[in-house]
């Protein structure tokens, strides 16, 4: 039947129905007066679900996927309809009992829960002065911003914007929220890379570990199960039958933390039974380099001639029999036909004769001690499952899907480097249905170039970007051999704080009271030999973080704003650190944020911001979906709500305005750089060009045109019409070129392809995929190559390990307090735990426990099952602290450790730019006892 | 078909892939924000889905009995309690926000002691570590060729609308009896306890009426509900139950012949004790997937990992290519309107 005549005989039976009246009632109760587009503008990545937003009387009363997504590549499922049950009632959300309407000002102590309701001016007057004092006082590194997910459109060019131009600190958001992947970064020199979600249709083989993806990638799953259906097996490796591990065809049961082995052992198996792919490590790996067997270093030209650099490398070429040296500027090899076995004597500049091996040869070595017989012992998969699994992988194009998880493991690092060998040495990235994957984002390059602009319009965006040109030109007129990847990044580095943002790690260590945890030798790895304190003083000196290493020693924060996130949920560690040890340290806590959180109550002041549908803003892009989504006003905000940027711009004015009362009219920054504040609102305002958030919409688009990675017939009324645009160009960030993939229209997007096929270098330090990391910290801990380490007793030695994930009912704790979501599952939180460890402690399903270890306590209902494993203990993160009994939950347990060795620079990739090298506070499988609360506090 | 109500010409079905579902209740939530989105109906999910196996919504609902002997007698089964249904809860938002109690007071249900929910049980499911199991299950009210509910009014309320086989409630004539919730074996059926009237999902018929798909259709981010006319030979629907037999009804021995059906799912192999692969056998046992599905559930199975054996060959499957939908608007059927689009008068 057509849709025309279907809806015709509906007609007809409609009026001939004896029930119309009853029929009428819902008939009426799904209409409505507007349609609007819209998207949820959080971090909820990859997200960028295109909605429509459905308004009637003037208040949004639904929303639904816009369900209008082409087919990109014909043969691959489109990705219709993107959503999930968070999106689904985020209508619901707009006017919930969370949600904060008017402006609250502390009258009791902080975290009581007494405010007083105030006026805007009255709540920005307080804010700016105390900004003032703590300039005044301390400098404007005392003004810390610490920036959530969700920091969104406005936080990022409302309000980071706003503190870097005064001076102040805005930490690196990829830290605050652990998803920064150093495992990636130290292989592949950026941790960024993945493909469209689509690829995935591609694959044969999918390994997924560390990772819980119904939970986590509900928009997206479809894909791999239409995978399977199309003839892919999925293999999952989990301590616990995972909620996903219902769609695998074989679950490997891991013991907590031991990833890397069976890894390790698949390395083993291939390389042993020949079925490694021969040409792409040769081409595309350090495995051929050659490396000195008397230090273990690479031999460098340094070692061969007077004046040879250090980034200079070689290989034994097996056709001329001789030492040659490995191209920098490309990766295609030529002639050469580079040795992965065998030993070589070479004679170094001073005479002496040493000699060297193929880092491959090394592998080959370092691998002894990974048979799957002695992997099986440590992380608990068969041995005849470890083979099986190998030879599949060699065979089969293959995803790793490496969960976010991994990035959150004392030795996450070590578990996605072994899964990366694994990958290099099967030739498993760069071809559709191959790869791994973590996060990324640009391409929106509007977004990124507004804060640097000084004025409005297109004139100066073409100066911007021809400056850009410039210096790139000069950075690659020092070494030609830089592709357009490495210039990009060097850019990035070279701005330094200026970029926006800079890592929270010297924050935390200096002002939080975090040195004392990362010190303790009990709780850390046997293989740091010295003490954590040591390594920080060395990366000092050697300057390895200058100019990011904010605030300084003598700079304690003054003012703190929370934004775009729950700081003390988030940050490991939360109460017990921050409270105790940065909190009295401040004058004015200042939270922006849309709902009540827990880092809200403990404030001095609330300020309350606009809510998805209340002010135009576009969704954070993602090379997984690569359309940039717009999210249209379609209802007037919730009370008094403003939004970021509105806020900012208020704030910009009253700070020029107060600085004018108190005759403070410039100051110097931590540089030395002179500040003005009588200017800041122009400059806010690129010269009162850009007041509105609609003007600054049209603003971006319009840069985003010039940068070439939109169609040029994209304005706000196309956004408007049409909801989201699809990118045509990678444009000027480093991050989407980290992709290193033609973006096609009709072709799902596979990373690493102009690695593979056009050959073009890794941003490494070796230029190629790196496995072996010969920076002395590394070989003094035994972790040149990746390997096996257990994971430390953080917390102390208990018997269980707390572990988490992403839960399925919120994300992070925007949704969790969401009545309709509330009870959609037991409206407390809870701990899931093993059905026999539950009898044996005498724990019945629904009963409360305490968890503790050397950090403190929490109480939380027991939900019992069979699928965890015997001896951990799961709490999903993203419960609001203030759902627990006195508000302490399982990251008041976390003593939120940094491993010692991301501290380490002066090594070619290892250095910091925005959202990548950098240490990350760790929370998975701390040690954690657990028993029946017999009484509760 | 019971009562005098001729068998309607057409007869809408839905398709659920186990294989697809992934628990999210996007389904159950797109549903509720579209009827029962208001405070006062906080009890009331039309649709839910639950954790297999476990003890549903409402809680152990399959043995409180209803539907149909064998012999076609209508049985009238419990009625479910509040307490059995759960949730409803209230929270304490304003006292933790503004009651001035700090960390003396934590944010959680206030009322009734919550002992149960629409999805209390979620994700615990059955099995021993390492073998444990589960898999999801939706459920809404079936629109049965044969209601036991339309039988068990007093008030010949319930309907069995010609135009596509939904069985709808006539609410002016609904008197709360609450005999349709006795009858329904699925315990799908709900008391509005603020209008007095017995409600269940209305398969978002003034959706169907514009070519617009069901809520919990077309917002199902895994794209794992197919919808159509179980009389249009060429409807996925049609095809997947009729012809490959694939999709089987929920509880077939409570004789209301459901028009939900599901297709069963796969499960990892089993583990050995030493931890190797049993490449015989799958997870989720056989006999529990029986007492869900019927007897027949074994062949479809056969025919699913048949299908999956050959595509792992290269070989084409059309059963798997319908399962795949490549294009979303194929799960929709005749209802692929984009509700965007509709002009109101």
């Amino acid at each position: 039947m057509d849709a025309t005549s279907l809806v015709q005989s509906y007609e007809r039976a409609r009026t001939e129905s004896p029930h119309a009246a009853s029929e009428d009632h819902y008939r009426q109760q799904w209409r409505w007066d507007r349609t609007a587009r819209g998207t949820h503008c959080i971090d909820c990545y990859p997200g960028n679900c295109p909605m429509r937003v459905y308004v009637r009387d003037g208040v949004v009363v639904r929303e639904e996927p816009s369900g209008d997504i082409p087919v990109i590549e014909p043969g691959v499922p489109d990705a219709n309809p993107m959503g999930c049950q968070k999106g689904a009632c985020w209508s619901q959300t707009l006017n919930g009992e969370d949600r904060v309407r008017h402006p609250l000002r502390r009258v009791g102590e902080r975290g009581e829960g007494r405010w007083e309701r105030v006026g805007w001016d009255e709540a920005i007057t307080e804010v700016a002065d105390a900004m003032l004092d703590a300039i005044e006082d301390k400098g404007p590194q005392s003004i810390v911003n610490m920036v959530g997910a969700e920091l969104g459109t406005w936080g990022l060019v409302g309000f980071v914007r706003l503190i870097t131009k005064l001076g102040g600190v805005s930490t690196d958001v990829n830290a605050e929220i652990n998803d920064f992947s150093p495992g990636i970064y130290l292989t592949l020199g950026k941790f960024n890379v993945c493909s469209s979600l689509d690829d995935f249709f591609h694959g044969e083989l999918f390994l997924i570990f560390q990772c819980n993806p119904i939970y986590t990638m509900t928009a997206s799953h479809h894909y791999t199960v239409e995978a399977r259906y199309n003839g892919a097996e999925l293999v999952m490796f989990a301590p616990d039958a995972s909620p996903s591990t219902q769609f695998a065809d074989y679950h490997l049961p891991v013991r907590t933390g031991t990833d890397a082995a069976w890894a390790l052992a698949m390395c083993k198996v291939i390389i042993d039974e020949g079925i490694y792919n021969a040409d792409f490590v040769a081409e595309q790996t350090d495995l051929p380099l050659l490396v000195r067997t008397d230090t273990a270093h690479f031999l460098r030209a340094e070692d061969l001639e007077e004046g040879g650099g250090a980034e200079q490398f070689y290989l034994f070429d097996e056709r001329t029999r001789r030492v040659v040296p490995a191209p920098r500027e490309t990766l295609a090899l030529g002639d050469v036909s580079p040795a992965l076995e065998g030993s070589h004597e070479v004679t170094l500049k001073g005479g002496e004769r040493v000699t060297v091996t193929p880092v491959f040869a090394r592998l080959r070595e370092h691998l002894e001690n990974f048979t799957p017989e002695q992997a099986s012992r440590i992380c608990g998969v068969h041995p005849d499952a470890i083979r099986m699994v190998a030879r599949k992988v060699a065979s089969k194009r293959t995803y790793v899907i490496g969960g976010g998880t991994s990035f959150k493991y004392f030795h996450g690092d070590l578990m996605v480097r072994s899964s990366m060998l694994l990958l290099a040495l099967t030739g498993n990235w760069g071809r559709k249905g191959t790869g791994n994957g973590a996060w990324s984002t640009g391409m929106f390059d509007g977004l990124m170039l507004f804060p640097r602009k000084e004025r409005a319009g297109a004139e100066h965006t073409r100066e911007i970007l021809a400056l850009q040109d410039q210096v790139r030109a000069a950075v690659r007129a020092e070494d030609p051999t830089l592709t357009d990847e490495m210039t990009r990044i060097e850019l990035a580095a070279r701005l330094g704080p200026n970029a926006g943002m800079t890592p929270p790690a010297f924050l935390w260590y200096r002002h939080c009271g975090y040195a004392e945890n990362w010190n303790r030798a009990e709780w850390n790895d046997p293989s740091m030999k010295r003490p954590f304190d040591d390594y920080m003083r060395e990366a000092m000196e050697k300057g390895w973080w200058d100019g990011v290493d904010q605030p300084a020693e003598d700079v304690p924060p003054r003012v703190l704003f929370n934004l775009g996130g729950n700081t003390l949920r988030r940050v490991r560690g939360g109460q017990n650190m921050l409270l105790e040890h940065l909190w009295p340290k401040l004058d004015k806590v200042v939270t922006l944020d849309w709902r009540m959180s827990t880092t809200a109550l403990f404030s001095d002041v609330v300020l309350p911001v606009t809510n998805q549908y209340e002010t135009p803003r576009f969704h954070i892009p993602s090379p997984h979906t690569l359309v940039l989504n717009y999210c249209d006003r379609a209802a007037e905000p919730a009370g008094e709500a403003k939004s970021e940027w509105e806020i900012s711009l208020l704030l910009a004015r009253k700070l020029a305005e107060r600085a004018a009362a108190r005759g403070l009219d410039s100051y110097l920054d931590a540089t030395g750089a002179p500040r003005q504040l009588s200017t800041l609102p122009d400059a806010f305002t690129l010269g009162g060009e850009i007041v509105t958030e609609e003007q600054a919409c049209e603003e971006m688009l319009q840069d985003t045109v010039l940068a070439g990675t939109i169609p040029a017939d994209t304005d706000l009324a196309a956004m408007r019409e049409k909801g989201y645009v699809r990118f045509i160009d990678w444009g000027v960030s480093p991050y989407g070129v980290n992709m290193a993939s033609d973006l096609r229209p009709d072709e799902t997007m596979n990373h690493s392809r102009w690695h593979t096929e056009k050959k073009l270098p890794y941003p490494t330090l070796t230029r190629r995929a790196q496995f072996y990391l010969d920076h002395p910290w590394f070989l003094e801990a035994g972790e040149a190559f990746p390997t096996h380490k257990e994971n430390p007793k953080m917390g102390g030695d208990h018997p269980f390990v707390l572990t988490s994930g992403h839960n399925r009912w919120s994300i992070h704790s925007i949704n969790i307090t969401n009545r309709l979501l509330l009870h959609t599952h037991r409206g407390r939180p809870h701990a899931v735990i093993n059905t026999g460890d539950a009898r044996e402690r005498g724990i019945e399903d629904g009963d409360e426990i305490r968890v503790w270890n050397d950090m403190g306590e929490f109480f939380v209902p027991a939900k019992v099952a069979p699928n965890v494993m015997p001896g951990q203990v799961i709490v999903y993160n993203g419960w609001e602290p203030y759902m627990f009994r006195g508000w302490r939950g399982p990251m008041d347990l976390e003593p939120g450790m940094v491993k010692w060795l991301h501290l380490a620079g002066g090594y070619g990739h290892l250095r910091y730019w925005p959202l990548q090298w950098q240490p990350t506070p760790i929370d998975r499988a701390i040690r954690i006892d657990i028993e029946r609360a017999n009484s509760l506090p | 078909m019971s009562g005098n109500d001729p068998i309607p010409p057409h007869q809408i079905a839905w398709v659920f892939d186990l294989n697809k579902c992934s628990g999210c209740q996007t389904c159950s939530v797109a549903c509720k924000v579209h009827w029962n989105a208001e405070s006062d109906t906080d009890a009331m999910w039309w649709c839910t889905v639950n954790t297999q196996p476990g003890r549903g919504t409402p809680r152990d609902y399959e043995e409180m009995g209803g539907g149909y002997d064998s012999a076609g007698n209508l049985r009238l089964g419990q009625l479910p309690t509040l307490e059995e249904f759960g949730g409803a809860w209230d929270f304490n938002w304003k006292e933790v926000y503004y009651g001035g109690k700090g960390r003396e007071t934590f944010l959680g249900p206030t009322n009734g002691g919550p002992s149960w929910g629409m999805n209390w049980d979620e994700d615990q499911g059955a099995g021993e570590y390492p073998n444990a199991y589960f898999f999801y299950l939706p459920r809404l009210c079936n629109h049965c060729s044969r209601p036991a509910c339309l039988d068990a009014c007093p008030e010949q309320a319930i309907y069995k609308r010609p135009s596509d086989g939904l069985v709808l409630r006539d609410e002016a004539r609904c008197e709360g009896h609450q005999q349709c919730m006795r009858g329904c074996p699925y315990k799908k059926i709900y008391f509005n306890a603020q209008r007095g009237v017995a409600q269940h999902c209305i398969g978002c018929f003034p959706r169907l009426e514009k070519g617009v798909a069901p809520a919990c259709v077309r917002q199902c981010p895994g794209r794992g509900v197919f919808i159509g006319f179980l009389d249009d030979a060429d409807s996925a629907v049609h095809r997947l139950v009729e012809d490959w037999r694939v999709a089987l009804p929920l509880h077939p021995e409570w004789n209301t012949r459901p028009n939900v059906f599901y297709v069963p799912p796969l499960s990892p192999f089993k583990l050995r004790e030493d931890r190797s692969v049993d490449e015989s056998e799958r997870r989720l046992p056989i006999s529990y997937l029986e007492s869900l599905f019927g007897t027949e559930v074994r062949g479809a199975l056969h025919t699913l990992e048949g299908e999956l054996a050959r595509r792992k060959r290269g070989e084409p499957s059309e059963l798997l290519d319908t399962l795949i939908a490549y294009e979303w608007k194929e799960l929709l059927g005749p209802f692929s309107a984009d509700p965007a689009e509709i002009a109101w008068d």
